[in-house]
Order: structure tokens, then C-alpha cells, then sequence
């Protein structure tokens, strides 16, 4: 019988991995508390540690974010510096396994168990410079937390979020001429796909937005410009994107809290979004307006 | 430099790596494409290769080669992708960008179009975190690419833009493949031109062709093919290459000299392209801002 694909075009599903939002982003520094401080005025609270690694959950609405301060004992993962990085994002998607082994017969690296800040067996590839990209099929009623941490007593286990607050996206910088590489990555191996240049959200619009399947969670592509294009420099994830339904209410509560934010000529908080000043030592924050996840557009 | 994207490699040359990068570099070059082997049998491990080639002031042209990687299953294929990491990262190692891939001569592999590209596809991504394109070359003896027509073709086909084409001026040649047919090349997914002559008027056989190909090239202005080496390069400069040449030049009398001795044969070759044949007056002012003003 002749394959259904030699006669007509059958598109691939959209999301083959079922891809369903951020479970939640790893930071990796040497001063967890330094960046937990930070962390906190920015509306996040520790909920959880690990049993055994130096790793602590923070929280706040839907958003999860895990400070790592583990030195890593295999190569290619990130050695927290003193300097945090964003080390690295979950997916969350239909079956963990399916979706790495799909990612590794497509051409991902795998990366080592070990390397990782979860003992659940969470499988992860090889993502932009040296982070991950883990792959998570336990959310909701029964999450991958509840088996490698363990909740701070008398904290709130779901703090409130400031301001509808909620993850938009991740910016990553990329070399010169590498923004079709990278796309060609997210899309085959995740199903990633560029929206047109005129769609833009917040007040950064360089670079090249890439959707998720799932249409909540951008990655925003940016290449160096001008004369920054000939000095070396590694790619890496640079910022984290939050968005949340009204800016100027956000920016007024966390500036009570104690965040700065960038106010230039090029770059001031607007209805459209603001950007934090470099926090702990270089941690930089994206305010966007977004109703919900998912309801950027 | 007037020949700043003219390079050599370390194949060509006698002697330990740091005896050839020194000669490349002695005889003016500024880039250098390095052999996997030259790196990982360094005396002192890989790790001193590395940093004989990080040390050396060369820009890398590319790491070579790759070899029999696509079209093949199970277990032989598992291995390839090993195979192929561990190129990729010494490639990385070196401050490399690119790797030459060359179509497989292996008896395994499947000639079929869909599963060539698939793996060329898988490849393309393996290289994408580490920042390195893939220059895959058609070969005379090749089950899945014989000459550059057919590579194009199945990058086309890929369709990964860190995987382009890498075109040798000796398969051209000897192959008798026309020359108008490189007007069908992407300069933009062209990522290398390998360039070489021979000393025959003509190769008779697919075996006789692998043979001159592993033993007696020498450099361009050297052999018997000058005027349609000319004609190779004027032809690429005017589809708007802008990549690299690299001076694939296998010969085993090269081998018995000093490797010094050759890089000069290396250098003439290189001013006699650039100021004879493409007729460079002045020296290229940029030619990272020129490719992307071409790009």
C-alpha cells in the first residue's frame, strides 16, 4: 500500500510531546541565599528543600523555580558560580521517556543522570551552552517534589502570586548567524515555532520569538549586535520572562518590595513591560504583560 | 592577508602538530584545517593536541573528517553517533565551527534518500548546542553522495541550515562533473571548498581516481589542471562563495618533506588564486562583515 505521505500532505501533530507549559526553572549559583533574598522580593517563597542536594524550591502562583547550589560533579553541567545562571527549564509533556528518547533518536545529547538536580529519574538533554532541558510528566496532583524534596514546615506550600504573575518565556542569546540553527532545534526536537516579526510582547522586541506547542512559553532568540557580533562570547539563557496581566501594578508592588528596575531612554517600565536591574549579581528579570499563561495573544 | 580565507591542513604535513601548525603559520597562513587524528594521537593525549591547536594562533578552519555516518541501522548506527559526538566535541575543544562530513563509503549504508537525510538531520542537530555546522562532501566512491550535485541535493533535502555542502575541486576535476554545474550551489549553505590539483591529464577509473585522490594531489598552479582550477575558483567567487578554501593536498612525497617546504608550495598556491586568478588587489578588509553582507 502506497504511505498516505506520497499522496497527500499530512501535516506531523503540533505537539508531538504534548508539551504543556514550564514545570519550572533552575537557577545555579555559589549563594543560594544571596539569590533567595533576591528571589523573595521578587514575590517567590522557599517552599521546599532536597533531601540530600543543595537545592531549594521556590514558589509563588503557578511558578516553580529551583535554586541550585550543588556543585556539580559531571562535566558539562553547570558549576554554580557566584554569578547565578539559569542552568535549567522543564518541560512539562505527556510521557517523560517518550519525549527524551524522541528528543535523542531526532539528535539531542543526553545528559548523564548525575548531572541533575533531581534523584527522580528526570530526563534531561543537553540545551544552550551548558543547561538543560528536563522533561517532566508529573505535575499537578502528584509532582516530582514531592518525592525528592521535603516542604519547609509552617511555610505556605503555594504562596499567592504577586500581580497574576505567571512564566511568559526564557531569552537566550545566541552567536551571530545561530538564530536558525537554534530554531531548527526547538522546532524539530519540541515542535517550537517562530511567530511572525510584527507580534511582539514587551518592551525588548530584538531577536526571534519562538512559541511552544502548547502556546505558553516563549523562547526569545536574540543575537549580538553591530560590533558585539565579532567578540567572543558563549551562548546562554540570559533572562527569564514573567508575565503578568497589568505591568505598572506589578512594577509598583515589587518596587515596594525592593526591586529596581531599568529606567532609560531605550528601556523604562511601561503598560507593555519593564525590565528588572541586573539582581545578585547579574540575574535580570522581564516583566510582560500577559493575561494567563497562555493567554499572551 | 590577501589569502586570509585560504588555509591549510594538517593532513598535508609531515611531522608532530606543533611542528605543522608552526609551518603553517611560519609560511602566513592564518587558518588551518585540522585533522581529528593529528589532535587525539598527540604523544602528550588529546587534551595536549588541543591545546597545541588553541595555543598555535590559527583560526580552525574545521576539524576533519567524519566518515560512513549516515544511512545505517540498529547497532551500526548507535555507534556512529557516538563516533560523531566525540568529533563534534573535540571539534569544539579546538575552538572549532565546522566539521567536514564525508558521504559513506560503507556497504552498509542505504542509499535511500529518506534515511540519508533523516541522519544528516540528526547530525545537523547533535552540532547545534556545540555551536558547529556541517560541511558534507560527495565522494566518487560514495553510496549516498557521489559528487556535490547529489550532497546539495540531500542538504536540500535536510533542510537543517547548520548543515551545508563542502565541494573538492579534485572530484570536480577528475569526476569531469562540468563546471557549470556549480551555478546550482547555495552560497549561503556552501560551507567550505576543498582545492587541489593532480598531475594526470586524466583518471580512467573510480579506482584510479580514490587512488590519486589519497596519494597524488598536489597544490593549485602545481598540476596539470590550472586554467580549469582557475576556472573552479572564478566560478565560485562569482556565485557569491564567500566561505573558506582549504588546500586538501594528499601526497606521499609531501609526507617525506618538511613540512616547512610544503606550506611554502601552499603559499604560492594561495597567492597565485588570490592575486592571479581572483585578481584581489587589496587585502580583504573583513571578511566576517563581507559574508554577512552577503548573507
Amino acid at each position: 500500500m502506497t504511505p498516505p505521505a506520497d499522496r497527500e500532505a499530512i501535516p506531523e501533530p503540533r505537539n508531538p510531546l504534548g508539551i504543556d507549559g514550564v514545570e519550572f526553572i533552575e537557577i545555579a549559583t555559589s549563594r543560594p541565599q544571596a539569590l533567595g533574598s533576591v528571589l523573595e522580593t521578587l514575590g517567590f517563597r522557599p517552599v521546599a528543600r532536597h533531601r540530600s542536594r543543595e537545592v531549594e524550591l521556590y514558589r509563588q502562583g503557578t511558578m516553580n523555580l529551583v535554586v541550585n547550589a550543588q556543585p556539580a560533579d559531571v562535566p558539562l553541567a553547570v558549576v554554580p558560580t557566584e554569578r547565578p545562571v539559569i542552568s535549567a527549564f522543564a518541560l512539562r509533556v505527556r510521557d517523560a521517556q517518550v519525549a527524551f528518547r524522541r528528543a535523542l533518536e531526532l539528535g539531542a545529547w543526553e545528559m548523564p543522570a548525575r548531572a541533575q538536580a533531581m534523584e527522580l529519574n528526570i530526563p534531561a538533554i543537553h540545551g544552550v551552552g551548558e543547561s538543560l532541558i528536563y522533561f517532566v510528566d508529573r505535575y499537578g496532583e502528584f509532582s516530582i517534589y514531592d518525592i525528592d524534596f521535603r516542604a519547609i514546615p509552617t511555610v505556605e506550600a503555594h504562596p499567592p502570586a504577586v500581580a497574576g504573575m505567571h512564566w511568559f518565556g526564557i531569552v537566550q542569546y545566541v552567536g551571530p548567524d545561530r538564530t536558525a540553527d537554534w530554531t531548527a532545534f526547538y522546532s524539530q526536537l519540541m515542535g517550537f515555532t517562530p511567530i511572525p516579526d510584527e507580534v511582539r510582547f514587551g518592551i525588548m522586541p530584538s531577536g526571534l520569538l519562538l512559541e511552544s506547542p502548547c502556546r505558553k512559553f516563549f523562547l526569545q532568540l536574540i543575537e549580538p549586535e553591530d560590533s558585539a557580533r565579532f567578540a567572543d562570547m558563549d551562548e546562554h539563557l540570559q533572562r527569564i520572562g514573567i508575565g503578568t496581566p497589568d505591568v505598572p501594578a506589578a512594577v509598583a508592588s515589587l518596587e515596594k518590595r525592593g526591586v529596581g528596575f531599568l529606567a532609560t531612554d531605550r528601556v523604562k517600565p511601561s503598560e507593555r513591560g519593564a525590565l528588572t536591574r541586573p539582581l545578585a549579581g547579574g540575574m535580570m528579570f522581564e516583566l510582560v504583560k500577559s493575561v494567563r499563561e497562555g493567554e499572551a495573544r | 592577508m590577501i589569502f586570509r580565507d585560504f588555509g591549510m591542513t594538517t593532513a598535508s604535513l609531515a611531522g608532530s602538530l606543533e611542528t605543522k601548525l608552526a609551518a603553517v603559520r611560519g609560511a602566513g597562513f592564518s587558518q588551518v584545517m585540522v585533522a581529528a587524528a593529528d589532535v587525539v594521537s598527540h604523544p602528550g593525549g588529546t587534551a595536549a593536541g588541543v591545546r597545541a591547536v588553541r595555543e598555535s594562533g590559527l583560526e580552525v578552519t574545521g576539524l576533519e573528517a567524519l566518515r560512513d555516518f549516515e544511512g545505517l541501522d540498529g547497532a551500526l548506527h548507535g555507534y556512529k553517533v557516538d563516533v560523531a559526538k566525540a568529533m563534534l566535541e573535540v571539534c569544539a575543544e579546538i575552538g572549532g565551527r565546522l566539521v567536514l562530513v564525508e558521504a559513506s563509503g560503507s556497504a552498509h549504508a542505504s542509499g535511500d534518500p529518506a534515511s540519508v537525510t533523516r541522519d544528516l538531520c540528526k547530525l545537523a542537530m547533535l552540532a547545534v548546542p556545540l555551536g558547529i555546522r556541517l560541511a558534507y562532501k560527495g565522494q566518487p566512491w560514495s553510496r549516498t553522495a557521489r559528487d556535490f550535485r547529489q550532497a546539495a541535493d540531500l542538504v536540500l533535502r535536510a533542510g537543517a541550515p547548520n548543515l551545508g555542502v563542502a565541494v573538492d575541486a579534485f572530484d570536480v576535476l577528475a569526476g569531469g562533473v562540468p563546471q557549470e554545474d556549480l551555478d546550482i550551489l547555495d552560497p549561503g549553505q556552501t560551507f567550505l571548498v576543498q582545492i587541489s590539483d593532480y598531475l594526470w591529464q586524466q583518471v580512467r577509473s573510480v579506482e584510479e581516481e580514490k587512488a590519486t585522490a589519497a596519494h597524488f594531489r598536489v597544490f593549485p598552479g602545481e598540476g596539470a589542471h590550472s586554467e580549469a582550477l582557475a576556472q573552479f575558483v572564478s566560478r565560485l567567487d562569482t556565485i557569491g562563495y564567500a566561505g573558506n578554501y582549504s588546500f586538501d593536498v594528499y601526497n606521499d612525497d609531501f609526507l617525506q618533506m618538511p613540512p616547512e617546504a610544503v606550506c611554502r608550495r601552499a603559499r604560492r598556491a594561495a597567492l597565485w588564486l588570490a592575486e592571479t586568478v581572483l585578481r584581489r588587489v587589496l587585502p580583504v578588509p573583513n571578511v566576517e562583515r563581507l559574508r554577512a553582507a552577503r548573507a
